[in-house]
């Protein structure tokens, strides 16, 4: 990221955070798009491999900026995009995926299992089927994803020595688990604090009973690439809590980002005050352009019912995962797999009744 | 005349004399008077702080190599050339440094001239660290110094590789730290200094040996050559801050990767001797057979010493030395 050189396109200009400093013990890695690591390292392999041929169709289902990112590096490369989303995507994020030349599918309808994400995957296998030669990146299995943080671990190790404690929200399981593998590699140590929202399926939550209004972390899928023994403790952070914090980003350090980067912040923030001797670093994953008609404006907050006066000072912690509702609460993970988790967790379920 | 302690340019700061003088590609052999014997001498390595795959400035993957100075071991050589008749080499059984010889001749312009080369050194063999390459650098030195040049590392290295398929990065002295391609003699980085001072005890995994030259590359996942940038990362930080305490993080992630491919025995033990002993780390020879304990100079080394010495012989390692990898604080000690 070296400001002396010319890159060879904008994606590798931008594809690293920049470096700064939140508190005396605590640093933010700003992503413009955090997603293009993944997109262009996964593109970059699948070519190597020869997966992916030179311009043949890219198909993926995504909402987010995962599609983003893979639209700016397909256009990059020549190759065309099929992108299968749902009605939650902004009208705004559409115009701008179709402008890089991406055809962008909504799926009108909630599958036969998995909500609106099973139907999305119905109708891309479809596509994948009917177009042989196509290449499908699939972020939530595709272990090239959690790889391609090799990067940002280098930039962290480079500009810091090292660092105690990394905090970051959970979606498809990859910069959290991919930045910490590396890291753990030369600071075997290092605490990972994963930050997930309520009625996610990833730490142990069931899907049902509404939507999340929390975009961009959580799943309703169990995404293979989340390597759960990373995780010293978990945090779920609710809608208003993770709005209130972007927020307050802004205010507070100028720093314009998505409601992710808001939920990552509060806990990063929490760790770094409880341990005021180590250095934490959280993963801001995008900026605030896409959230200035709702997270950025008060009318709409107001009409989520998604206004909270102050952060809660400190999370509740559960003594099992499953069945909380606390708006922030964290559970002690324990670098455990999900099968040990549960299963300890059921007989907790069980004893209490 | 140039006297004997002027050819041992090989530890020691270049001078701007000496800095920049390129190769000329035909050596005008009239205007110049040919020395009686010229002399090259180099140190060993103790294997290494950092070995693995790296992108090149143009993207391409390089496989490439971080060596541990040792002053320990060494390696002389002396050259007395003949404008005409045989190449000879002394011991017999190192015709790899014939082939060094015989390139940096006609990279001097010296075609078909021959001579006598004697070499002499203590580098163990098979134990990787870097014995081929000391015969194969003082004799290239050696030659040089006979018609009065000094040789920049860069072709010291091309002149190496062609002479033993792969070789280490022993041409650059222990002031420039440098990440070495070894497949292709390439600097793929200059780490910008000397590596953090740390003092090593050091001790061999096996008694037989390894034939360093005839293993194959190592196929890393893709994920361990992504692995390879943090560590360089951190590695580069070490030798910025002068930070030895990273420098062993950088040697023991280099080993448990490495390990993953060209298993060690006794690895894992000497993983925890190292913890319980309060080492920095752990390197090794990694297509050989030494490995070391690196240690905070000034931290209470003899205890550390002590205590890791007694924790060896429990594995059976009963010989050990120690050394650091500041050679200009340690006493000559080759031969």
């Amino acid at each position: 990221v070296s400001g002396t050189v010319i890159n060879a396109n904008f994606v590798d200009a931008i594809a690293l955070p920049r470096i700064v400093w939140l508190r005396p013990n605590l640093i933010g890695l700003a992503f413009p798009l955090m997603k293009l690591l993944p997109a262009r390292f996964i593109i970059r392999k699948a070519l190597e491999k020869g997966e992916l041929k030179p311009g043949a169709l890219i198909a993926e289902t995504t909402s987010g900026t995962f599609g983003l990112a893979l639209a700016m590096v397909a256009r990059l490369q020549g190759h065309p995009l099929f992108l299968v989303s749902d009605p939650a995507i902004d009208p705004p994020l559409k115009r701008r995926l179709e402008d890089l030349g991406a055809t962008v599918h909504i799926v009108e309808k909630t599958g036969a299992s998995g909500g609106y994400q099973g139907a999305r995957l119905e109708v891309l296998e479809k596509v994948l089927a009917d177009n042989p030669g196509s290449f499908c990146p699939r972020q939530y299995t595709n272990p090239n994803n959690p790889a391609s943080y090799a990067p940002c671990a280098e930039q962290l190790a480079h500009a810091t020595g090292g660092i105690d404690c990394l905090v970051g929200t959970v979606g498809s399981g990859g910069s959290v688990c991919g930045i910490s593998s590396y890291l753990r590699l030369m600071f075997p140590e290092l605490n990972v604090v994963g930050v997930d929202t309520h009625r996610s399926v990833i730490f142990g939550q069931s899907d049902a009973g509404g939507g999340r209004m929390l975009r961009g972390l959580g799943n309703s899928l169990m995404p293979q690439n989340v390597d759960h023994t990373a995780f010293d403790l978990v945090h779920w952070v609710g809608a208003a809590e993770a709005f209130r914090a972007t927020r307050e980003l802004h205010r507070e350090h100028a720093l314009f980002v998505g409601p992710t980067s808001g939920a990552a912040y509060m806990v990063a923030d929490w760790w770094a005050r409880e341990n005021p001797d180590h250095l934490t670093a959280v993963v801001l994953p995008d900026e605030g352009y896409r959230y200035q008609d709702t997270v950025y404006d008060d009318a709409w907050l107001a009409a989520q019912g998604a206004v909270i006066d102050r952060l809660p000072e400190q999370p509740v912690e559960w003594d099992r995962p499953q069945d909380g509702d606390d708006p922030w609460a964290f559970f002690r993970w324990g670098r455990r797999s999900y099968a040990d988790v549960m299963s300890e967790a059921n007989k907790l379920q069980l004893s209490a009744r | 005349m140039h006297s004997a302690a002027a050819t041992l340019l090989d530890t020691r700061p270049r001078t701007a004399a000496t800095e920049r003088r390129p190769v000329p590609s035909l050596f005008p052999a009239s205007t110049t008077t040919v020395q009686q014997a010229g002399y090259g001498r180099v140190h060993a390595h103790h294997g290494e702080i950092l070995q693995g795959m790296f992108y090149s400035g143009d993207g391409t993957l390089e496989h490439g190599l971080v060596t541990l100075p040792c002053g320990l071991y060494g390696t002389r050589a002396r050259f007395r050339p003949l404008r005409s008749g045989p190449l000879t080499v002394e011991p017999r059984d190192r015709p790899r440094a014939r082939v060094a010889a015989r390139l940096t001749l006609d990279a001097l312009g010296r075609r078909g001239w021959g001579g006598s080369i004697r070499i002499a050194g203590n580098v163990p063999l098979r134990w990787g660290c870097g014995s081929s390459t000391t015969d194969v650098l003082s004799t290239i030195r050696a030659v040089a110094d006979a018609f009065g040049q000094v040789l920049e590392p860069e072709w010291i290295a091309r002149l190496s590789v062609a002479a033993e398929t792969a070789s280490d990065s022993l041409m650059y002295p222990p002031e420039q730290a440098v990440l070495f391609g070894q497949r292709r003699g390439s600097l793929l980085q200059d780490l910008g200094g000397p590596l953090p001072r740390v003092q090593v005890l050091g001790f061999n995994t096996e008694i037989e040996g390894t034939e360093t030259l005839s293993l194959p590359p190592i196929a890393y996942s893709v994920w361990e050559i992504e692995a390879f940038q943090p560590i360089l990362g951190l590695l580069r930080r070490a030798v910025d801050q002068h930070d030895a305490s990273l420098l062993g993080r950088v040697a023991t992630a280099s080993t448990e990767i490495n390990q993953r491919h060209r298993p060690k025995p006794l690895i894992p033990q000497l993983l925890r001797v190292a913890k319980e002993i309060g080492a920095l780390g752990t390197q090794v020879a990694h297509s050989g057979t030494v490995a070391g304990f690196l240690l905070q100079p000034g931290d209470d080394v003899p205890g550390r010493v002590r205590h890791a010495q007694a924790a060896l012989a429990r594995l059976g390692v009963h010989r050990s030395w120690e050394f650091s990898n500041d050679l200009s604080s340690q006493p000559e000690l080759v031969p």
